[in-house]
């Protein structure tokens, strides 16, 4: 236990729950995406697949773990950037630049907090105003949401977030765990790649096919 | 090959940074220098350090000393990038060809808590000595080695091995990391013994005491940006950061305490 | 002093070479030596000055052995010293490749490259070490470059018969360094060493006629601290600054060396400067130091100079039949691989008459466009890439297309403190190490010799035989409150006000050129007695205007790196008269002394073995005045005295 506190305590035990973490909610973003495409087959169709979630008696187990991973991936992003934005008291006169960074790797202590809003709100709109109503329907909130400008702003937006933030994290997170052989380096990056293309289309897609076609 | 911009004589306005010591305020001086186009960025702050002296001020304070781009000792961000522009150099070795008549050039210390300014451009880079002290060596004395012949080495990780060992210390992987971290320098460090086999006994407790020290220094922490990479004299690569990750944890989780 | 009989060494300097067989001495010295048992070694204390190959390997095996250590440099860290920036490889005699290498004939090699101006005994010793060195290095893990099959790759280097030089790329000696720096730190870590960093020693102390401690100024804050210890190491390098334009690291000085020589420590031979062929010529007055390039590369490259005086024409333009390849002409069998005194004398002359090349007229072309039309531009690539692209850096020409310009720079310098057999100096308890010391190399040191002979010193020479001053004396208690540490730090503090007083109008730097200028023309590759006696007039003249007209600004409680420097180049202009004077009483030519007077119809060096086979070590005797020369015979039991021949 003791090495294992020591371990979270370290900077690189802080990274790897970062990339665990991270991981981890970039395969929980894969199945909620898929989850969302049914919505292209029609309200019914989407109903019908958010019932099976929440007939399934893990949902709440399920629920938790990924509340968990939030809070977990959110507090310690934010003992790393604490300290990397005091590790540098006095700041260069010159704007600082080699080259290598990327607005996405420069931006993740942004995109992260706005995430976090954006989270609230979801979850908002979504898990916690449905249990006030006694009857909804779910895919019909869906559509509502997203077909008012002001919801469609604020999604898109945030899905633009989503890949800004993967586009640096996905291949960040391999490079923490250690996984970072020079064959596989760009592999990874395109991988990386890839599935941030896919969220960003799968869930992007969805609000201008609504927002549209409405 | 370089393209050549200039022949002979380059007027440069450099400013430079002025700071009495650790906490104290500083600011930029500004002077204009004579330049030659074969001159080194060094020479030139030796020519005006030569002018300030001789009109009765403090020459700046600068460290160097090889002058041939090994021993590390030159340590000052030039427009904003760590030895300059010029790609795998280190500030004694950027020539004055670089630059063009009339360019004004921005000099200051390395920045990082880890690394307080002693004087003007001069910093205090301990934090590396003590990194090392925490387990960069491998533990034999004077006298009881085997035969250099006893223990074959793959060329390929020895070869990697010296990547890794080239490493001169000078901190410009801190000075260009946006989070001021150390990663690059300890993984490199790091990967030279864990990639050699004389290097294997002490693997785990050399990474739990290095990557502790480090930390413990101030250092922030790396978010994989390879702004060290990319200012790195020596082309030091991000992939000894990585494996210092795999080693950290493969030590923690093989640790008996 | 008067020496009655030339043959006989002075009563002063006892070698303590041991008898016996060469091949045994050192192993029967060993045996002699007193011990200190390991209980009793933690009462010991030992001070190392410097942090190169020699101090580094030193403290961390005196530590290791259970010494308290106490180690300063002038760097922010110790692994900056500049045995960092050799590049080309270090010699043992391993015969790995199995061609014939022997530690017999390391040894042979190594005098006859002196040219029979150093220590037969020392440099058996030399020899017999090196293939410890090996071992103890790659045991510590440091990245020697290997072959397929994982064993260690050797190359032959500076012109020697056998492959017997290990190399790590073009870092050889930033790996060796950074392996003993390891070894340091490790017991750095263990509480055995207390390193001292930015700290440079100004003064020596002596009590009772034994060197007990040292005066050190703290760099950062300008304090003066007294250090002592039961003995004093000094692994401080060497001198070549004094030519201001040198490939030696910018802080490295004297000063130690000589604040030791004024306390009573003898300096033997400073007259031996080594002139390395192949360095990038300066490009103007700015130039602040040279830039030496891997002799390796004239395996490939042909030296050459126009055949007419102040030839306008760019080197490509020159044809053929218009060139002068001048090594090859005079030494057809070794053609471009002749060693590094031949190499730079023969530079210096083609230029002196007027054909140098660049636009100082200071340079010589290396040209590899015959290896790149033979082999290809990709093997001259992978052979030589790394120099090539250093060349390029520094001086905006491309080799592959145009021939590089090189000129010989200062280099080494085998001259230094001397000492006996155990390293200690005419003082006893103060030892000195690797390049600080005058004593393997003779007249001329060889290729890749340089790391071996610090390495050897620290690692397994001096742990030997310290204990026959530690266990061998007895050594009253000092304080740092005796009377000499007061005065000796005293004196040091009265020398930087005096500095700081001049208050002229000269930069430290424009006098340390115009020495160095001086040093370079009067007593560089070629010396006379006229030019000598006229350099020492030099010398005196620009050492009372720099005592009079020297600018020092600054605060002298905080970092100033002026007052450093002045410190160090006030010491220089000292110590140059000697090296002038070693020079002018040496009326032969041998190694990197060349006098012209004495060399042979060809215009090579001629040595003097009836009248000079003896170290010249000088005794200070006060200031202002001519120093006292004492006389080492040398003797050669081993190896036949012969008259070089590279034809």
């Amino acid at each position: 236990m003791n090495s294992f506190i020591r371990f979270l305590s370290s900077s690189i035990g802080r990274k790897y729950v970062m990339a665990v973490t991270g991981l981890s909610l970039t395969l929980f973003l894969l199945v909620h995406m898929a989850g969302n495409l049914t919505l292209y087959a029609g309200n019914d169709a989407f109903n019908e697949y958010a019932d099976l979630l929440e007939s399934n008696p893990l949902l709440p187990l399920a629920e938790a773990g990924l509340l968990v991973l939030f809070v977990v991936h959110i507090l310690f992003a934010v003992l790393l950037t604490g300290r990397n934005k005091t590790s540098r008291s006095d700041k260069y006169q010159s704007s600082l630049g080699m080259g290598a960074k990327t607005v996405a790797s420069t931006t993740m202590w942004i995109t992260g907090p706005v995430l976090l809003v954006f989270l609230v709100i979801h979850i908002w709109d979504f898990r916690i105003s449905k249990e006030l109503l006694d009857e909804y329907d779910l895919a019909q909130m869906v559509v509502d949401r997203l077909r008012h400008p002001v919801g469609f702003v604020i999604y898109t937006a945030s899905i633009g977030m989503v890949g800004l933030h993967m586009w640096h994290a996905f291949q960040s997170a391999f490079q923490t765990l250690g996984v970072a052989h020079p064959r596989y380096r760009s592999l990874i990056q395109n991988t990386g790649r890839l599935i941030t293309a896919l969220l960003v289309a799968g869930f992007g897609g969805i609000p201008f096919y609504l927002f549209f076609t409405g | 090959m370089i393209q050549k911009k200039n022949h002979g004589d380059l007027r440069i306005v450099l400013e430079v940074w002025r700071q009495n010591g650790p906490g104290a305020p500083g600011a930029f001086e500004e002077h204009e220098v004579m330049a030659n186009e074969h001159m080194s960025f060094l020479e030139l702050l030796d020519v005006l350090n030569e002018q300030l002296v001789e009109s009765g001020r403090d020459p700046f304070v600068f460290e160097h000393d090889c002058r041939e781009g090994i021993c590390g000792s030159c340590s000052m961000t030039i427009d904003g990038k760590p030895h300059g522009p010029r790609d795998r150099t280190t500030a004694c070795q950027l020539h004055m060809r670089e630059y063009r008549n009339g360019d004004r050039v921005r000099v200051e210390p390395w920045r990082a808590n880890a690394f307080p300014v002693v004087k003007d451009l001069m910093t205090d880079r301990s934090a590396f000595d003590r990194i090392q002290q925490a387990g960069g060596y491998v533990s034999i004395n004077t006298g009881s080695a085997p035969d250099a012949h006893a223990m074959p080495v793959n060329k390929e990780n020895a070869d990697m091995a010296f990547d890794a060992a080239a490493c001169i210390g000078c901190g410009a992987c801190v000075a260009a990391c946006p989070n001021a971290s150390a990663m690059l320098f300890t993984s490199a460090k790091l990967s030279q013994y864990t990639l050699l086999p004389q290097g294997q006994p002490e693997r785990d407790q050399r990474a739990l005491g290095m990557v502790d020290q480090m930390d413990a220094e101030g250092f922030g922490n790396c978010t994989n940006h390879y702004e060290c990479e990319a200012a790195c004299p020596k082309g030091i690569s991000v992939t000894n950061i990585a494996r210092m990750n795999r080693e950290y944890a493969r030590a923690t989780l093989r640790r008996r305490d | 002093m008067t020496i009655a009989d030339s043959h006989a060494s002075s009563p002063r300097l006892d070698a303590k070479v041991p008898g016996g067989p060469m091949d045994e001495r050192w192993s029967n010295h060993k045996f002699d030596l007193k011990l200190v048992n390991p209980s009793n070694r933690r009462k010991f204390d030992v001070i190392v000055v410097g942090t190169g190959l020699a101090g580094g390997s030193a403290a961390a095996t005196l530590a290791e052995m259970g010494y308290n250590v106490k180690s300063f440099c002038i760097h922010d860290s110790p692994r900056r010293a500049h045995s960092i920036a050799a590049q080309g490889g270090i010699n043992a005699a391993k015969n790995y490749k199995g061609d014939g290498d022997s530690v017999h004939r390391l040894f042979y090699d190594t005098v006859k490259g002196g040219d029979y101006r150093s220590r037969e005994s020392n440099v058996h010793r030399l020899a017999e070490v090196s293939v410890d060195i090996i071992d103890q290095c790659v045991a510590q893990g440091v990245p020697f470059a290997r072959e397929y099959g994982g064993l260690l790759d050797n190359r032959s280097f500076g012109g020697a018969q056998v492959s017997r030089t290990f190399y790590a790329r073009g870092q050889t000696g930033q790996q060796l360094l950074l392996g003993a720096y390891g070894a340091m730190n490790r017991m750095i870590h263990a509480g055995r060493i207390d390193s001292y960093t930015k700290r440079e020693m100004v003064d020596l102390v002596v009590v009772n006629g034994v060197a007990r401690g040292i005066i050190v100024r703290n760099l950062l804050t300008g304090e003066y601290e007294r250090h002592a210890a039961h003995a004093v190491l000094m692994c401080t390098g060497g001198y070549g600054n004094a030519f201001f334009l040198s490939t030696n690291a910018k802080n490295s000085n004297v000063t130690a060396a000589w604040r030791a020589h004024k306390r009573g420590a003898f300096f033997a031979n400073p007259c031996y400067t080594q002139i390395h062929p192949t360095c990038i010529p300066r490009s103007g007055d700015y130039q602040s130091k040279l830039t030496l390039m891997s002799e390796s590369l004239r395996n490939d490259g042909r030296v050459w100079v126009p055949e007419k005086e102040g030839d306008p024409r760019a080197p490509q333009d020159i044809p053929e039949s218009e060139r002068d390849y001048y090594l090859e002409r005079k030494y057809p069998s070794f053609g471009n691989l002749v060693p590094r005194d031949v190499a730079s004398r023969n530079a210096k002359t083609v230029c002196d008459e007027g054909r140098g090349v660049g636009p100082t007229g200071e340079a010589v072309y290396l040209d590899f466009g015959d290896a790149i039309r033979r082999d290809g531009k990709e093997t001259i690539a992978s052979r030589y890439g790394n120099l090539f692209e250093m060349y390029e850096r520094i001086t905006g020409d491309n080799p592959y297309e145009i021939p590089m310009r090189i000129f010989p720079a200062v280099h080494y310098t085998m001259g230094g403190l001397w000492v006996d057999y155990n390293l200690e100096s005419t003082i006893p308890g103060l030892f000195v190490l690797g390049e600080a010391n005058f004593s393997d190399h003779g007249a001329n040191r060889l290729g890749a010799s340089a790391l071996m002979q610090g390495l050897a010193d620290g690692y397994f020479v001096i742990p030997a035989t310290i204990a026959s001053h530690l266990a061998g004396r007895k050594l009253e208690a000092v304080s740092v409150n005796d009377d000499a540490f007061k005065e000796a730090e005293a004196k040091a503090r009265e020398r930087a006000d005096l500095l700081l007083a001049c208050n002229g109008n000269r930069s430290v730097d424009s006098l340390h050129r115009e020495l160095g200028n001086t040093v370079w023309n009067y007593c560089g590759m070629e010396r006379t007695a006229e030019g000598l006696q006229e350099g020492i007039l030099k010398v005196r003249e620009l050492r009372a205007e720099f005592w009079s007209n020297v600018k020092v600004n600054g605060d002298p409680n905080h970092v100033n790196q002026d007052l450093e420097k002045a410190g160090r180049v006030a010491d220089f202009m000292e110590f140059a008269e000697v090296m002038f004077n070693d020079a002018l009483v040496r009326d032969e030519s041998c190694g990197g002394h060349f006098r012209a007077e004495h060399q042979t119809e060809e215009g090579e060096a001629r040595r003097d073995d009836e009248n000079y086979a003896h170290v010249s070590a000088w005794e200070f005797t006060e200031e202002q005045k001519l120093p006292t020369e004492h006389r080492e015979q040398l003797t050669f039991e081993e190896v036949k005295l012969t008259t070089r021949s590279y034809k």
